[in-house]
């Protein structure tokens, strides 16, 4: 019980030291303190995310299911006061600025809606442990928590984040798939999801559609949209089997690479330590992925369950999402690398994430 | 649970695809990639080593370099640029967008580095060298220049250099050359260029994504060029142009014991840094000019050898026993030849060969040509090395022709006729003689029956060459024909009515011969051609005029050179 424990902090803590040394690699140069003291306000994001971690895995994670509707309606008005400001102030908005760190609602919104999902698919009281979702029709099945799911989505895609928003999107399928709702019903669902796309283009910004252009060829903007995903491809091959070594990086040290501490610090850190580095890197993320199954399976509690399995699918899906559009296999949509990326609302929802997934693990024998 | 095992395989998959996403950048396109990315952020500065230099034979400097400075800006953001080139123009005292508009025409691609500024002065160069410190960016280029501190002395021998030209490149790619790369045309900037040429070197820098220089990588550095020597003396060259300016013609002095040239004149001639310095309208002036400045006299054109061919016939009479030194023809002004009456310029009565030889007469040779034969002569002017190529050491060289009866059959249908014959004998109709090919013939008589093979180049680098010549070609005369002959060609000067009784003057006993070649337009081609000092000759001299009027001019150009020299102490 105690071992599911350390093995995610312990592996947490080495991909997040990898996240470091990358991010120091690619400031350090950067002219300007603010710049150069990144990867000790990352530090400071981690000691804060292991508090919560700590704290998460403490506190049983049943409380969340009391909270859930607490927890989900903090988030969409988050959400909310994003997109009024946005309005308000006319420009594009993904944060609000607090204190002294801007705080990123949608990362925290995924947690919530994960939470609201587990809890609605076994909506029955903690002694019965069964999902209610076998008994479900279209309605509650699919429409009503789509609904739910709805309208952050809405919102992020508003602020514009379409990766975060599709994130959502994608964590709900996989979700229903894991509970009783008919194979049919999610059939259609996707079938009706996947209708509107062509008229869905029109609703693209400039930008995204660019994007989305550009992943199918990046040569045709090479100096605009395509240079990102082109440097960083440059970035991760030049890396060759070995790396160029820590410090050595010259895609992501001279700047060639966009994004370098963010979004494409995978391209930085595989510059760096090559295919050998990268692939213990994916390596270290399957196994705490597989933990986090590992765990699902063998809670007997659906909600507990579900929240492991969401959890778990939330941070495959980013870390292969993010990695595949580092390598040009996906198109640039701007989601980060949990643990890797700079920034601290990631870096905290992840711990949290983890701490959760810990004390289900703990909590699970109390059953 | 169906359903959870086939999403525990979907997320292996991913991951899967994942790896195999990195294998494929990383392991089938690394090297790609390497490349592309070594390509992002390093350029290449070339850095130019110096040309051989052109010495004399006793190392004196002909043609060197001097150093230039170039300035070069790393391409990068406009703003960046704009700040740069502030401060650059600052210190050239240059407008800033006169500058940007250099930086526009120059710039070719974001990894090659722009001139913006080209030979600016040492000074300035230590100033933009202080800049430097705070932009490094700018890069501050020496470029060594040919340069040639006498002006055109020379000038043939040594020819000039400019870029290649497109034929030139196809021909020499093989060996290393590129466009835009500086190569030597004519003399022996073109024939030695291979030696002379300098190694380029260079820097590899690293830049960032603006342009902007980050840190040196690596450095070779530049190899200069061999040096070439030439057997030229540089004191004799000065006096031979002095003495020939502002005449049409060549003026050459060699060393009858080796065949070395010690000094090749012409003129016109050309000031070959006109080239280094780009003077569009002088280098289109050099190519337009109707009197072709570019061209080698001495060795590219060949002119009628007039009585100096005299003594072709007189050698071929004596070794095929047509004639002997008792032999003695009647000279009365005129003799007829076929219908024809071929004149001599002057009544000179009983003539045998030595007093024919002093006073040139017409007559004497015209009778001796015709007791020999058209393809006699011919075939001793051949051995006495004209009509063929010396393959001399310059680019350029022209064979000459010397005509015979059989070639006039062959390739003009046409027959040779006595009056040919008469012509031949005393030089004149067909026959065509470069100028260096008459020093190498009179070479023979003053050495005594060794026909030189004339060369220029002493040595390359540190390799003699001297050693290695061939050696001179003994002619099987008989010893007393050159005695003969020798005898002749001294009495030319030293008699009274000789015709080169000009130089008799002078402290030095000088042998020699000359000629006035009739041409179709225009006066008379002025020849002389002698050795000095008569009893152990160390100078061939060759003076030809264009156009020059009779021979006695030749003979005045060469006396005051041997004048000059021997007030020198040269000789």
């Amino acid at each position: 019980m105690r071992n599911s424990f350390f093995r995610i902090l312990i592996l947490a803590l080495i991909i997040f030291s990898f996240g470091v040394l990358s991010i120091y690699s690619s400031t350090y140069q950067k002219e300007g303190t603010a710049w150069q003291d990144i990867h000790k306000r990352q530090m400071l994001w981690l000691i804060i995310g292991l508090a919560c971690f700590f704290i998460m895995s403490q506190i049983s994670y049943r409380r969340l299911w009391d909270f859930n509707y607490f927890i989900y309606g903090v988030a969409v008005f988050f959400l909310f006061l994003v997109f009024a400001l946005g309005v308000i102030r006319l420009g594009a908005q993904r944060w609000l600025r607090f204190a002294w760190f801007n705080f990123q609602p949608s990362e925290f919104a995924k947690l919530a809606v994960i939470i609201f999902l587990a809890k609605y698919f076994s909506r029955k009281s903690v002694d019965d442990i069964s999902l209610s979702s076998s008994k479900f029709g279209v309605f509650n099945g699919i429409i009503l928590p789509f609904i739910f799911v709805a309208v952050p989505m809405f919102l992020i895609i508003e602020q514009p984040d379409l990766g975060s928003g599709l994130m959502l999107l994608l964590v709900f399928v996989f979700l229903l798939y894991l509970t009783n709702v008919r194979l049919k019903y999610i059939l259609i669902l996707m079938f009706i999801l996947m209708l509107p796309l062509p008229f869905f283009w029109h609703f693209l910004r400039d930008y995204q559609r660019q994007r989305l252009l550009v992943f199918l060829n990046p040569n045709i903007d090479p100096l605009g949209a395509g240079y990102t995903v082109i440097q960083s491809r440059i970035a991760i091959g030049s890396g060759g089997l070995l790396g160029k070594g820590w410090l050595s990086g010259t895609q992501s040290q001279l700047f060639f690479l966009p994004e370098s501490h963010t979004d494409f610090v995978f391209a930085t850190f595989s510059e760096q330590w090559g295919l050998l580095g990268s692939s213990l890197l994916l390596i270290m993320y399957y196994l705490i992925i597989r933990q986090g199954f590992i765990i699902a399976q063998r809670t007997q509690d659906s909600f507990g369950r579900l929240l492991a399995y969401g959890i778990s699918l939330l941070l495959a899906l980013q870390v292969s999402i993010n990695i595949a559009m580092n390598m040009g296999l996906a198109p640039v949509v701007g989601l980060p690398l949990p643990l890797m990326s700079y920034g601290g609302s990631s870096v905290l929802v992840t711990f949290i994430a983890l701490g959760i997934l810990v004390n289900i693990d703990r909590t699970r024998s109390v059953f | 649970m169906v359903r959870k095992r086939i999403l525990n395989f979907l997320v292996i998959l991913m991951f899967v695809a994942l790896l195999a996403g990195l294998l494929n950048l990383d392991l089938l396109q690394g090297a790609k990639f390497r490349k592309l990315s070594d390509s992002n952020c390093i350029r290449l500065i070339a850095q130019s080593g110096a040309r051989g230099n052109i010495l004399d034979r006793n190392g004196e400097i002909i043609v060197d370099n001097k150093i230039s400075y170039d300035v070069l800006i790393l391409p990068q953001e406009l703003g960046q640029l704009d700040r740069i080139l502030g401060g650059v123009s600052r210190i050239l005292g240059t407008e800033t967008k006169e500058l940007k508009a250099v930086f526009r025409r120059n710039y070719f691609s974001s990894s090659i580095p722009v001139t913006v500024a080209s030979n600016i002065d040492l000074e300035k160069a230590i100033l933009l060298g202080e800049y430097k410190q705070e932009e490094p960016s700018i890069i501050i280029q020496p470029r060594p220049l040919r340069h040639y501190p006498y002006g055109a002395l020379a000038s043939h021998v040594i020819g000039y250099v400019n870029e290649i030209d497109r034929w030139r490149l196809t021909k020499l790619e093989d060996y290393g050359y590129k466009t835009k790369d500086i190569v030597g045309f004519g003399g022996v900037e073109e024939k030695y260029d291979y030696y002379l040429r300098q190694e380029e070197g260079g820097l590899s820098v690293e830049v960032n994504h603006r342009g902007k220089f980050m840190r040196v990588l690596g450095f070779e550095p530049p190899s200069n060029g061999k040096d070439v020597q030439l057997t030229l003396d540089l004191n004799i060259q000065k006096i031979a142009e002095e003495n020939l300016s502002g005449r049409k013609g060549s003026i050459i002095l060699m060393d009858p014991q080796s065949g070395q040239v010690l000094a090749l004149a012409n003129y016109p001639n050309f000031n070959p840094a006109v080239f280094v310095n780009k003077r569009t309208r002088l280098i289109a002036g050099l190519f337009n000019d109707p009197d072709s400045p570019l061209i080698n006299r001495a060795i590219s054109s060949s002119y009628p050898l007039a009585s100096v061919f005299k003594l072709v016939t007189a050698s071929a009479g004596l070794e095929l026993k047509k004639i002997n030194l008792s032999t003695s023809f009647l000279c009365r002004g005129s003799t007829m030849i076929g219908a024809r009456k071929f004149s001599c310029w002057d009544v000179h009565g009983q003539q045998d060969i030595v007093s024919a030889i002093a006073r040139s007469c017409d007559i004497f040779f015209y009778k001796t040509g015709l007791l020999l034969g058209a393809q006699n002569i011919h075939d001793y002017a051949l051995k006495l090395g004209l009509g063929k190529a010396l393959s001399f050491e310059l680019p350029y060289e022209t064979a000459g022709f010397i005509p015979s009866p059989l070639w006039r059959k062959i390739n003009k249908f046409q027959q040779w006729f006595d009056g040919d014959t008469a012509n031949l004998s005393i030089g004149q109709g067909d026959c065509l003689v470069t100028p260096l090919q008459a020093a190498n013939m009179m070479a023979v008589f003053a050495n005594g029956g060794y026909l030189p093979n004339p060369y220029i180049i002493k040595a390359v680098g540190n390799l003699d060459l001297v050693p290695k010549r061939k050696k001179l070609t003994r002619l099987d005369f008989k010893k007393s024909t050159f005695e003969t002959i020798r005898r002749g060609l001294r009495l030319v000067v030293s008699d009274s009515k000789g015709t080169g009784n000009v130089l008799s003057g002078l402290d030095v006993k000088v042998a020699g011969k000359t000629g006035t070649a009739q041409v179709p337009h225009g006066a008379t081609h002025a020849w002389f051609a002698g050795f000095f000092p008569y009893d152990n000759p160390k100078y061939v001299i060759c003076v030809l005029l264009e156009n020059g009027g009779a021979g006695h001019t030749a003979s005045v150009v060469a006396k005051q050179v041997i004048e000059a020299m021997d007030k020198q102490g040269l000789i």
